[in-house]
């Protein structure tokens, strides 16, 4: 299907990118810098990525000169994941930097949730799963064998995509990750408590009923409470998957605005299924696609002028 | 719309039937609703029985007093009526008085057979307590309403009519006199007396003084003055029977145990089986303790120097300094156990000290023991004097104590309850009725489990079903948190899976069968007595067993962390064998470790002393709770593992993501989430527990327990004496007991309490599960 779009619907003469659709006109400036930028990546006529992608050929994916040059905390080298047989993730490598928000995009099943949750290792669970290549995460091999897991998954936060507060308190949940580090003196989880929530805006919600159930809460403050117990460990990464997914608009607001302060402090890395989330929220976009990397650009770049006629595609809604 | 050709007319159905009925599915809601309309009633039918039945009995009774047509004349109360087949007399009978003209046709039913009513006569020393009138030959029937239904501590009931109040006292009068049948005390009582026959002191004449407190229609309410202290001293009697001689009994079996104790480790230290190992071995084996003590000292001490320098922790040096610290640790307190220095436990001195002190302590014991007895007497003497007479109008006789004295009165404080059912107001009567229940409730039971309370049969089976629980809810949790987190799902899992499932499928009496062989016998035989002295081992050879098991199980951890995939990657077909190998290892550990119980030397039974008496060996409330917990088991992993199951996924993420091991997260998430479902499960495994019957008549549950399992003496709580059960209880009063009319409304109380029980301990944990629900799983959007 996806191919009979591609082929269908857009006669091949280049690869060049053409003006992207649906989204606002870029400065002219800013497109002849996407030309220039395209341009050093891709290899001329080469044939489509769509086809390389089916057919399992190997290709070069786009990334954009100017995330190598900044400083990556999370790198993955030649990453692979197979979950038995089937190959999930196919050779990615890139380097998130620091500091900044990166969405990771594409159509469902491309990988992208793999490849976050493969960052702190929480693919380890799943029964069956394999890996080949690495990720490093501050120049650190996450998947050395003689890496502490627990330790690892302490140093990155992580935000799923159904809101999961636990069975306790409101406080207990913001201080989980401290109580299991064997945390006890009040103050210091008051504290933490307190800086968390009010970094998720959450402390003038809740700051009178901290004792009560988390469960009664609702979707979107719920959302922000796994936020506030993300960060409240002070993570170097936030791994965000599909935040927003199951709230209402003025909720995905909130979380929205709320990215955008987390990553004065933090490095975010967020899936999402939402185009406008992802040019509202990222600094950095990967657009994804069946388990390879296709594109990795700046967001702006991305959104109004990618390097790639499928990203493009995808990023206007042609395909995916 | 216009039909085109891209736009095709669809195929016309020719007969466009109406929607059947069976399509609207209203006939299986009525099918399923009168499913459940059947089972309702057979339920409601049963409790609603229980409930009417159980608590009618108590109710108090009419008296009617019955005049036969032979003159013979008779108290009783009505119990019910049937119609029965004539016999030849009877047909002769009834036909005579139907020619005279005197046959009541009330007295036939419908279809002319006679019919005949149950009458509850009491009165057991005289013939049966319950005795079938025919109707015709009654004369008359009327409400005495004099008549009083005694219930006595002893023999039943007792139904007559009240004469007198007495005192009844032996008196010596001077010698030579010649006393009245009769006179009247200096306060105007009269009294009778008789000469005994037997002589005073001095030759003063013995004779036996009835003075009459009250008589004639006075009399009930002087009873009803008199009864309550007169119980009160009766219960006074009893209290130092059982408390100040148990307590007197207890020390000087205590006495006892500790002076044949002290033979026993004489005849130990005697008997070579504990000689002291030779210096040399001994020297050897503490060498060996400390060196690998200090092993395991310096290498933890290189670990954390390794650690605070950055190095990382090698996992062979874990292993030696953990191996070190086992071996060091063993062999140091195999050591200490075999010191060469100590002087041995007992000896014939010693001994002699302990007979010396048992002796001065039992004389004392014995001595306190007459002034107990003295003291009792004294009090049953005065107790003995106060009797009522009671007079039953078939034989003009009252109530005798002892049947080989025909006028003895009976004793006041023989008298549990009386009841003047005649003239009782209705207040009169819930008084009674309340009474009865209190007593049904909170008294032991007498007369061969028909008449008194049930407080004992209740007590077991609470402390049964909370035992139960408390051993079988971690047992099954534990069970089912290995095999739903832990265990990897395979064959082996769903092999034990199903084994656990089909557990719940043996009947129970196997369970029984088991819990006697193996709990009340051979566990309860190891800890009465430790190991049978023929399988001991020497205690070389034992330490040497100890030895290879730490060998065995560091072998095992360690080829098990060998046996662990690189992370990220599957388990290659060498870690697959070297799993198996460690499993296979650890499973001849646990072996082992049985068989080093087995085999000790050290251990020489807890109750030796008891000997021949058993205490764990023999059928007890913990072998009871144990078997019943075996029992339920599979009830509890199963919805304990449907519970784990059910936690969301995300959840368990959720607290990965943030850091957390496995186990902090099956601690703070998993099992707090899961608790409602596991109280579930525990509820059921209750329910199912204190309804069982089969196999605690085989593991524990006795007919008349003689004390509770708890009381004052150390350590409070006797978990190895027999008890009682309800379930058992309606067994025996209804089917093993020798009046079984008298038995037959205490089934429908006794089921109603058990009923009543089972409902209140499940509220409980009923109502402890909401809580735990609306905290852990409650909440709305």
């Amino acid at each position: 299907m996806v191919a009979m779009n591609t082929r269908g619907g857009q006669p091949q003469t280049n690869l060049r990118p053409i003006r992207p659709v649906g989204i606002d006109v870029p400065s002219p400036h800013h497109r002849e810098t996407a030309l220039a930028g395209a341009a050093t990546h891709s290899t001329g006529d080469r044939p489509s990525v769509m086809d390389a992608v089916r057919t399992g050929a190997a290709f070069e994916p786009v990334i954009h000169p100017e995330i190598d040059a900044l400083d990556p905390i999370v790198q993955t080298r030649g990453f692979e994941l197979f979950y038995g047989q089937t190959k999930a993730l196919h050779s990615i490598t890139m380097n998130i930097p620091r500091n900044h928000v990166t969405a990771l995009i594409g159509p469902s099943g491309c990988g992208k949730s793999t490849l976050l949750r493969s960052i702190n290792r929480l693919n380890d669970l799943v029964d069956g799963v394999s890996t080949r290549g690495e990720i490093l995460l501050n120049g650190e091999p996450v998947y050395a064998p003689d890496v502490d897991v627990i330790d690892l998954r302490k140093r990155i936060g992580m935000v799923f995509q159904k809101s999961n507060p636990f069975p306790m308190s409101i406080f207990e949940n913001v201080v989980y990750s401290l109580r299991i580090d064997g945390e006890r003196r009040r103050n210091v989880l008051m504290e933490a408590c307190e800086r968390s929530l009010r970094w998720a805006a959450l402390w003038d919600e809740v700051k009178d009923r901290l004792k009560e159930s988390a469960l009664g809460l609702s979707g979107g403050q719920q959302q922000r409470l796994c936020i506030a117990r993300a960060i409240a460990a002070e993570p170097e990464v936030l791994l965000m998957d599909e935040p927003c997914s199951a709230l209402d608009p003025l909720a995905t607001l909130k979380i929205e605005e709320l990215i955008h302060d987390i990553a004065e402090r933090y490095t975010v890395i967020i899936v999402t299924h939402n185009m406008q989330q992802a040019s509202r929220v990222s600094d950095y976009t990967a657009f994804m696609y069946l388990g390879r990397l296709v594109e990795f650009s700046p967001t702006d770049r991305i959104f109004q002028n990618p390097a790639l006629p499928e990203t493009e595609q995808y990023v206007t809604g042609r395909f995916g | 719309m216009a039909v085109t050709a891209d736009n095709p007319a669809p195929a016309r159905r020719l007969h466009r039937r109406p929607t059947p009925l069976s399509a609207r599915g209203e006939p299986i809601v009525w099918i399923t609703g009168m499913a459940m309309v059947v089972c309702m009633v057979m339920i409601l039918v049963l409790l609603g029985l229980a409930l009417v039945m159980g608590s009618l009995t108590f109710w108090p009774r009419p008296i009617e007093r019955v005049t036969l047509r032979t003159g013979e004349a008779l108290l009783g109360v009505p119990v019910r009526d049937e119609a029965y087949d004539p016999g030849a007399q009877d047909a002769a009978a009834i036909a005579a008085l139907r020619q005279a003209g005197q046959l009541d046709p009330a007295t036939l039913d419908r279809e002319g057979r006679p019919k005949r009513r149950l009458y509850r006569v009491g009165n057991r020393e005289f013939g049966e307590p319950f005795r079938w009138v025919p109707l015709y030959t009654i004369a008359e029937r009327s409400t005495e309403p004099r008549a009083v239904l005694l219930e006595r501590l002893d023999w039943g009931v007792w139904i007559g009519i009240p004469e007198a109040i007495v005192r009844q006292e032996t008196i010596d009068l001077p010698a030579g006199s010649e006393p009245p049948a009769e006179g009247r005390t200096p306060d105007g009582l009269r009294y009778e007396q008789r000469v005994t026959g037997e002589e005073g002191p001095g030759g003063a004449v013995r004779v036996l003084r009835r003075t009459y407190l009250a008589e004639g229609d006075s009399t009930w309410d002087q009873f009803k003055l008199v009864h309550p202290l007169s119980r009160a001293t009766a219960a006074k009697v009893r209290s130092m029977q059982k408390h100040d001689v148990g307590e007197v009994n207890f020390r000087l079996e205590s006495a006892r145990l500790k002076m044949r104790e002290a033979e026993l480790a004489l005849a130990r230290t005697q008997s070579g089986r504990h000689a002291p190992i030779s210096l040399p071995a001994w020297l050897s084996i503490a060498g060996l303790g400390l060196g690998a003590v200090g092993l395991g000292l310096s290498l933890s001490a290189s670990r954390s120097r390794a650690l605070r320098a950055g190095r990382p922790d090698r996992v062979g040096r874990r292993m030696v300094s953990a191996v070190a610290w086992c071996v060091g640790l063993g062999a140091l307190l195999g050591a200490w156990l075999e010191r060469p220095w100590a002087a041995p436990d007992m000896t014939p001195e010693k001994l002699a000290e302990v007979r010396r002190e048992y002796e001065a302590t039992t004389a004392r014991l014995n001595a306190e023991y007459e002034e107990i007895l003295r003291r009792i007497r004294a009090v049953d003497f005065e107790d003995a004097a106060t009797r009522i007479v009671v007079r039953e109008i078939t034989g003009g006789r009252f109530a005798p104590l002892r049947q080989t004295e025909p006028d003895e009165p009976l004793r006041l404080s023989q008298v549990v309850l009386g009841v003047q059912a005649n003239t009782l107001s209705f207040r009169g009567k819930v008084g009674v009725y309340l009474e009865r229940w209190r007593e049904f409730l909170l008294d032991e039971p007498r007369d061969t489990n028909t008449a008194g309370g049930i407080f004992p049969v209740i007590f077991g089976t609470v402390s049964l079903t909370i035992l139960l629980s408390v051993i079988v809810v971690p047992l099954g949790v534990v069970a089912a948190l290995y095999m739903r987190e832990y265990a990897r799902q395979g064959l082996l899992i769903s092999i034990v899976r199903i084994a656990v499932n089909n557990l719940a499928g043996v009947p129970s009496i196997v369970y029984g069968v088991f819990g006697l062989g193996f709990f009340c016998y051979f566990v309860g035989e190891y800890v009465d007595t430790g190991p049978a002295p023929a399988h001991v081992a020497a205690r070389s050879s034992w330490w040497v067993g100890v030895l290879a098991l730490v060998g065995t199980g560091v072998g095992a951890a360690w080829l098990g962390l060998f046996a662990r995939p690189k992370p990220g990657t599957a388990a290659t077909g060498n870690q697959r064998a070297l799993g198996w190998c460690a499993a296979a290892l650890w499973v001849g550990a646990a072996g082992g470790a049985v068989w080093l119980l087995l085999t000790t030397p050290y251990f020489n039974g807890l109750y030796e002393a008891n000997l021949p008496n058993s205490v764990f060996r023999s059928r007890g409330l913990l072998w009871s709770a144990l078997t019943l917990a075996l029992l339920t088991l599979p009830v509890v992993i199963v919805a304990t593992e449907e519970a784990i199951a059910a936690v969301p996924r995300t959840m368990r993420e959720g607290s990965y993501g943030c850091g957390a091991s496995k186990w902090q997260t099956v601690r703070r998430i998993v099992l707090p989430r899961a608790m409602p479902g596991i109280m579930t499960g525990m509820i059921l495994a209750m329910a199912r527990g204190a309804g069982e019957v089969a196999p605690l008549m085989l593991v524990g549950v006795v007919k008349l327990a003689p004390e509770l399992p708890v009381d004052g003496h150390f350590p409070f709580v006797h978990l190895e004496r027999s008890f009682m059960h309800l379930g058992f209880h309606i067994y025996d009063v209804g089917f093993q007991s020798p009046d079984s009319e008298a038995a037959r409304p205490l089934v429908w109380t006794t089921t109603l309490v058990l009923v009543v029980v089972v409902l209140m301990l499940n509220l409980s944990a009923i109502r402890l599960r909401s809580r735990l629900r609306r905290r852990f799983v409650g909440g709305a959007f």
